[in-house]
């Protein structure tokens, strides 16, 4: 285990290129552990695409990402998923013909093999942890009843939800308040400062109310580059930030 | 155990019980034998259900692990015969016809009846292990699954066909000893093989169950919903379809060399894309997200061909009728007969296992039209 504030989540000079658009064009990028990072930025920042690269959706074209210690940018999604790092879209994908119940047993991923799983039958032994868990997103009631019958707010619970099952040393967020309502989006922080005691976050979000609610260190990203990092004062001031995103308002009226 | 569960065991084994008992009530061999068919027939549905149904692999080409498995069981049974109707030191008929001299190498260890046996399974396994490992590694996805499956089935039928002088090309391999094991002789048209038949239907029904049941069953539909989510959650998605495709062929190999003690023959359409595409029709009509309902589903549609098809009235017609049905179960059944019965009983007995009245988030009209998106 690494210490507090030490570098957990390390990008090093990253590129993404799609045929010749430089989505992302070297970005360095370090996250300690235990920390709550939020990346903001306009649209087509990278800020999507910096999250699929480090959870292996998409493959670098230069660079490097290492992740305690370990260069992860050549594994396959499942081994870095194995490795601790877990990711929330931003269209919710949940497994809609599977019960609520059904889709966070999957989501507990710990023993992730084949013959393992095919010999284990003793499913009942978890069921009372994870009725602690829906207990908490508010869908204790919705056990049973297929995730494709939840509404658009309870579906994104149970995502977040389906993160904490699978309890991974780093969670990747991409806009995990899109379409929430204002009650909603101050639940979502709370449940995000309880999740920071025991994980690393990374949280790509829009919502500036929310970022400030949450945020330790923020992030900006503008066509595929970092442009400034710092807490949301020092964000706030930065001359280029509110050219950029924020606008001569502030981050007050963003 | 979840009363669900409880209810879904008490149904497999009430029925696997009543197809126990069809001896005792007809004592027409020809009939027997012809509802032995259906059984095994019902097999081939059990396979294809857990790949399709559970997993999501359309595998068209599920009558290639059949076929595969009625030839190794039908080689077996052509070195037994008596050697009024073989060669030179027992050499198979048809081999003498196309001037092979001597038995060819793969043919040497069929003297084995326990070779044979393991043989009908771990060689239709094998292969779908071989092409899983391709196609699912290379992430190849949804109707290109149905079209690989499809062209293989096509090229190892077509290869058996070419190579007469060692499979008996179009003829097959006819003219079969019967089975003898533990000093039990399985008649095509006696109870015996009946009792085989049935008793390889439950377990099948019983080990696919079991296979749905564990968490890597669950993971399994997880896969077919939405399996890119999978990934990220540290399954490894290709080796869940390579083992669920090779489990199905495992099942479709028990059920090809059934097919050929009942049948006393094996031949290329038993590998033929006729009955591999049929084998989706069972499936669909019967409920491909149940095991059962695919088993059954294989049992009514052959059983009622036969039917139609024997019957004079009938006789011009009986395709037109079957189409009819089909297409009337792919309308309005989407989850076919197996989802009528469960909607039934859950009017009749509530909603499975949870005593709360089920919250109702969603119209039904809602559900009904996810249902029929995730059909086409």
């Amino acid at each position: 285990m690494s210490k507090n504030g030490q570098e957990h989540l390390v990008l090093t000079g990253v590129v993404v290129s799609f045929n010749g658009f430089q989505a992302v064009d070297g970005l360095t990028l370090k996250v300690s552990k235990g920390e709550l990072r939020c990346i903001i930025g306009p649209n087509g920042a990278g800020k999507t695409t910096a999250l699929d690269t480090i959870c292996g959706k998409t493959g670098l074209t230069a660079g490097s990402i290492t992740f305690m210690g370990k260069r992860i940018d050549n594994l396959e999604e499942h081994q870095i998923a194995r490795a601790g790092i877990g990711r929330k879209f931003q269209v919710p994908s949940v497994f809609r013909d599977l019960t609520v119940h059904e889709n966070l047993e999957v989501a507990r991923s710990k023993r992730s093999g084949v013959l393992a799983n095919a010999f284990c039958f003793e499913r009942d032994s978890e069921r009372e942890e994870l009725e602690k868990l829906a207990e908490f997103i508010g869908l204790q009631e919705c056990l049973e009843i297929p995730a494709g019958h939840l509404s658009h707010g309870q579906t994104q619970w149970l995502e977040m939800a389906l993160l904490v099952a699978q309890d991974p040393e780093l969670i990747l967020m991409d806009e995990p308040t899109a379409g929430m309502t204002v009650q909603e989006t101050h639940k979502t922080a709370e449940l995000f400062i309880r999740l920071k005691e025991k994980h690393t976050l990374i949280v790509v979000e829009h919502d500036m109310g929310f970022v400030k609610e949450i945020g330790d260190v923020i992030s900006v990203m503008h066509q595929g580059k970092l442009l400034a990092e710092g807490t949301v004062e020092q964000i706030a001031e930065h001359p280029e930030v509110r050219s950029v995103y924020l606008g001569t308002g502030g981050i007050g009226s963003a | 155990m979840k009363r669900g569960t409880a209810i879904q065991l008490g149904t497999y084994g009430i029925v696997c019980l009543a197809f126990l008992l069809v001896p005792s009530f007809v004592d027409d061999a020809f009939i027997l034998n012809k509802y032995a068919r259906y059984l095994v027939l019902g097999i081939l549905a059990v396979a294809l259900s857990l790949s399709w149904g559970y997993t999501g692999i359309l595998n068209l080409g599920q009558a290639m692990s059949f076929g595969l498995g009625s030839y190794c069981m039908a080689m077996v049974l052509k070195l037994r015969t008596v050697p009024v109707h073989t060669g030179k030191a027992g050499l198979p008929d048809f081999m003498v016809w196309n001037n092979v001299d001597t038995l060819p190498w793969f043919w040497e260890p069929f003297h084995s009846m326990a070779f044979g046996l393991f043989a009908g399974i771990a060689v239709p396994v094998a292969l779908a292990a071989l092409l899983g490992w391709f196609v699912f590694r290379g992430r190849v996805t949804g109707v290109y699954v149905a079209i690989i499956t499809l062209a293989t089935l096509v090229v190892v039928n077509l290869m058996i066909i070419d190579q007469q002088r060692f499979t008996g090309g179009f003829n097959g391999i006819t003219d079969l000893a019967q089975l003898e094991i533990f000093g039990l002789t399985f008649d095509a048209y006696g109870s015996s093989s009946y009792y085989l038949i049935a008793a390889a239907l439950t377990f099948c029904l019983f080990f696919a169950l079991a296979v749905t049941k564990s968490k890597a069953g669950l993971v399994l539909q997880a896969i077919r919903d939405n399996e890119n989510r999978v990934r990220y959650f540290g399954y490894d998605v290709a080796f869940f379809k390579i083992f669920a495709f090779s489990v199905s062929a495992g099942i479709a190999g028990i059920a090809g060399m059934l097919y050929t003690i009942v049948m006393e023959f094996a031949s290329p359409t038993f590998l033929g894309v006729q009955l591999s595409l049929s084998v989706v029709i069972w499936c669909a009509v019967g409920g491909r997200q149940s095991l059962l309902g695919a088993a059954l589903g294989a049992i009514i549609v052959t059983g009622m061909q036969g039917a139609l098809s024997e019957s004079e009235t009938f006789l011009k017609t009986w395709t037109l009728i079957m189409g009819f049905i089909f297409v009337v179960v792919v309308l309005f059944l989407p989850k076919g007969l197996a989802g009528v019965v469960e909607g039934l009983s859950n009017r009749v007995f509530g909603h499975g296992d949870s005593s709360k009245p089920e919250p109702n988030i969603v119209p039904d009209s809602l559900g009904a039209k996810s249902e029929a998106e995730s059909l086409r």
